[in-house]
């Protein structure tokens, strides 16, 4: 169990102003069985009342439609995270699990991966009883198997094709083991979140075993515990983008974040 | 039982017609053709008692679908009870997980249906197809009986025939039935589409405004229209007349440039009507289409009135081996395409390409349908002053309001070509109106 501290930092400038825009951010971490959010901060640029929601997913949406000009734009998020209450979450999302279950968008898999899994399920044996060993086994493999590069992939590339280059981030490593789960029938679930430490944020899996959802971390070869703290969910990224937007005017963008989360002292 | 008078005045109600601009836009190789819609004035004629019991099925057919729709996207019983295996729902591309816990007003999915029906030469009739997003169609007959009666009032003198030009009324009624207390716009994705006379036309006869979706803006929550002027109208009803994926770039696919962003944030928040509701393509999934009459019986606990056309799911290993024994009898269909694409007859294949496509059904068997070849009822065409029987079908409309309506009247379209048993407008076919006797 940990106490951490979050700052979320996301800003757009323009280098002509906007005179129309339209977004959806879905970046405010909840509380689950596993964390525990106080002291949260929203402050949103430019400054106005928007819009809340949430979608299928359960995630918070903050939206709205701006008229306005503006040349900056973006969030900031603070607040304070419990984390590693349980070692998973249960599974109440009820009528769920069916979309989880089945090939969706970026992390179907295509021939290629069905290779590898079938290559990946040859050399498993008959240790991996229960569907969370399973997934272990598949995290393993792919964490040794897969190159973790920057500017390989961008936020469009399917699960199919990043296998093919055999290098990617985050979002791509958490696709591919879906797309993994999903073949040996295991429902799993694409997350967005925060990882102790600076820099951007983060994305991993979830799995379902025994009416519990656990966190896979393929990335880091590694379970999801305390260091992390869960922002949003869905079938695949495109279901929990942190940020969703639509602009008139603008100009050249520039798109900074800056993502710190550190435990706090008692 | 119609005069010779309204067949002599065929090439008058086609220019006219022609006039009035009703055509039909297709997509061929990626270009875009717009082309007339021929009129054939034979009429179809439906006797009174007939009608009247098409319209019984039907109505049972749409409140099962509604039914359906409605659990689909929220307890999902039809899954848990093992009546439709989770497979055709999860995999299908018209379910969609966006919809997923909401509720449209009043619980209504599917305003208006478009279910087509063919008759056999045992005058059984059966249905092929049920379209629950945006099927088009209804203007067609509904100007066409317009322009005959302008042409041969004679003809309509005595005739006790329903009055078809009352769709007009019945889709205003729908649309005011769930309309929160705003205007009412029928959304168009513009000229280039397929149906672009009929998105006119209904608005005009409606009295809703026409709208592009560059007239209309999301702000805080509320749907407005922009008027020329540039002043803000709350909007309280959308016939939309856009599918699903291009209905809000935010939502659902980024990059339409027809749809409105937060639409969907609207309409989930109750502060505004969609018709027809986001999800219904689940219920037009040829897949899903087999276990209607299942549907039925489960939802209503009644035996389906109308019939399917016997249809076999590869997916269930008995039917694959069925259509396997049987391939030259049966038709194939790509559950994926509509507009009369994907679709295969057994017995028109080469031997090459019967391998190709049975290792395919074995490789995908939740891709594709199997139906029996339905030996039609021919229905007369006037070509060049003579009368030739053509393969023809029946688009039958049904409205739901506080209840469902179902309109007097239907779509016939028929096949030009003597060989052909697909008559969608997409394929080049023509149409004729549908008189029901009222007597």
């Amino acid at each position: 169990m940990k106490t951490l501290h979050f700052d979320y930092w996301m800003e757009i400038s323009y280098t002509e102003p906007v005179t129309e825009c339209h977004y959806t951010f879905k970046c405010l971490p909840k509380d689950t069985d596993m964390q525990q959010i106080s002291e949260l901060k929203v402050e949103i640029m430019p400054h106005h009342d928007y819009q809340r929601g949430e979608d299928s997913w359960g995630n918070v949406m903050i939206y709205d439609d701006l008229y306005q000009k503006h040349d900056r734009f973006g969030f900031h998020i603070q607040g304070t995270a419990k984390t590693g209450l349980t070692v998973g979450e249960k599974e109440n999302s009820g009528e769920l699990v069916g979309p989880y279950s089945y090939p969706y968008g970026l992390n179907k898999a295509g021939d290629r991966i069905k290779a590898y899994y079938k290559k990946v399920i040859e050399t498993m044996g008959e240790s991996c009883a229960s569907a969370y060993e399973t997934a272990m086994y598949f995290m393993n493999c792919l964490y040794r198997d897969f190159t973790y590069e920057k500017w390989i992939t961008d936020v469009n590339t399917t699960a199919e094709e990043a296998w093919h280059l055999k290098r990617g981030v985050c979002q791509d490593y958490a696709h591919i083991f879906i797309a993994m789960c999903h073949l040996a029938k295991i429902p799993a679930r694409y997350v967005t979140g925060m990882m102790t430490g600076e820099g951007y944020s983060h994305a991993w899996a979830e799995i379902l075993s025994e009416g519990i959802w656990y966190g896979v971390d393929p990335t880091n070869g590694c379970t999801v515990g305390d260091s992390y703290i869960k922002i949003g969910m869905g079938r695949d990224a495109n279901d929990c983008k942190i940020n969703k937007g639509i602009m008139t005017g603008g100009g050249l963008q520039t798109q900074s974040i800056c993502v710190r989360v550190e435990e706090k002292p008692e | 039982m119609y005069d010779m008078d309204l067949l002599e005045r065929t090439d008058t109600v086609n220019e006219l017609l022609a006039r009035y601009g009703v055509k039909f836009g297709i997509y061929k190789n990626n270009t875009f053709k717009e082309q007339l819609f021929p009129f054939d004035a034979i009429p179809r004629i439906i006797q009174k008692q007939e009608f009247s019991y098409l319209e019984k099925g039907l109505k049972q057919r749409v409140m099962a679908l509604n039914l359906f729709l409605k659990d689909i996207y929220s307890e999902k019983k039809i899954v848990k009870d093992k009546v439709i295996p989770d497979d055709f729902i999860y995999t299908s591309s018209g379910y969609m997980a966006e919809c997923e816990g909401v509720a449209p007003i009043k619980d209504i999915y599917s305003h208006i249906s478009g279910i087509d029906l063919v008759q056999g030469k045992d005058k059984q009739w059966y249905v092929l197809e049920d379209n629950l997003r945006v099927p088009s169609g209804a203007s067609y007959p509904m100007i066409a009986r317009e322009l005959c009666r302008r042409s041969s009032p004679a003809t309509f003198e005595n005739m006790k025939l329903e009055d078809n030009r009352n769709y007009a009324k019945l889709l205003r009624k729908t649309m005011d039935h769930v309309n929160i207390g705003g205007h009412t716009v029928i959304l168009t994705p513009g000229r280039y589409n397929a149906a672009y006379f009929e998105h006119s036309y209904l608005a005009e006869q409606t009295g809703a405004h026409l709208v592009g979706s560059a007239d209309l803006r999301v702000e805080n929550d509320k749907l407005y229209y922009v008027t020329y002027d540039g002043k803000l109208k709350w909007v309280g009803a959308v016939y939309r007349r856009i599918s699903d994926e291009f209905l809000d770039p935010i939502n659902f696919y980024q990059g339409s440039l027809i749809g409105v962003p937060h639409l969907y944030d609207v309409f989930k928040k109750g502060n505004v009507a969609l018709l027809n509701a986001p999800g219904n393509g689940i219920a037009d999934d040829k897949g899903i289409y087999y276990f209607v009459p299942k549907m039925i019986r489960y939802y209503l606990g009644e035996e389906p009135i109308l019939q399917n056309a016997p249809t076999y799911l590869p997916f269930y290993e008995e039917d694959l081996k069925y259509v396997l024994d049987n391939f030259d009898n049966l038709v194939l269909k790509d559950v994926a395409e509509a507009g009369g694409y994907g679709v295969v007859f057994g017995s028109k294949m080469t031997k090459q390409q019967k391998e190709e496509f049975i290792a395919l059904l074995k490789k995908e068997p939740r891709r594709f349908i199997a139906q029996e070849v339905i030996d039609f009822l021919d229905i007369d065409i006037l070509e060049q002053g003579k009368m030739v029987p053509r393969k023809a079908d029946l688009r039958a409309f049904v409205l739901m309001a506080d209840e469902p309506m179902v309109w007097k009247s239907g779509l016939t379209r028929f096949s030009r070509n003597p060989d052909s048993f697909i008559v969608n407008s997409s394929q080049g076919g023509g149409f004729k109106d549908t008189w029901v006797l009222s007597q």
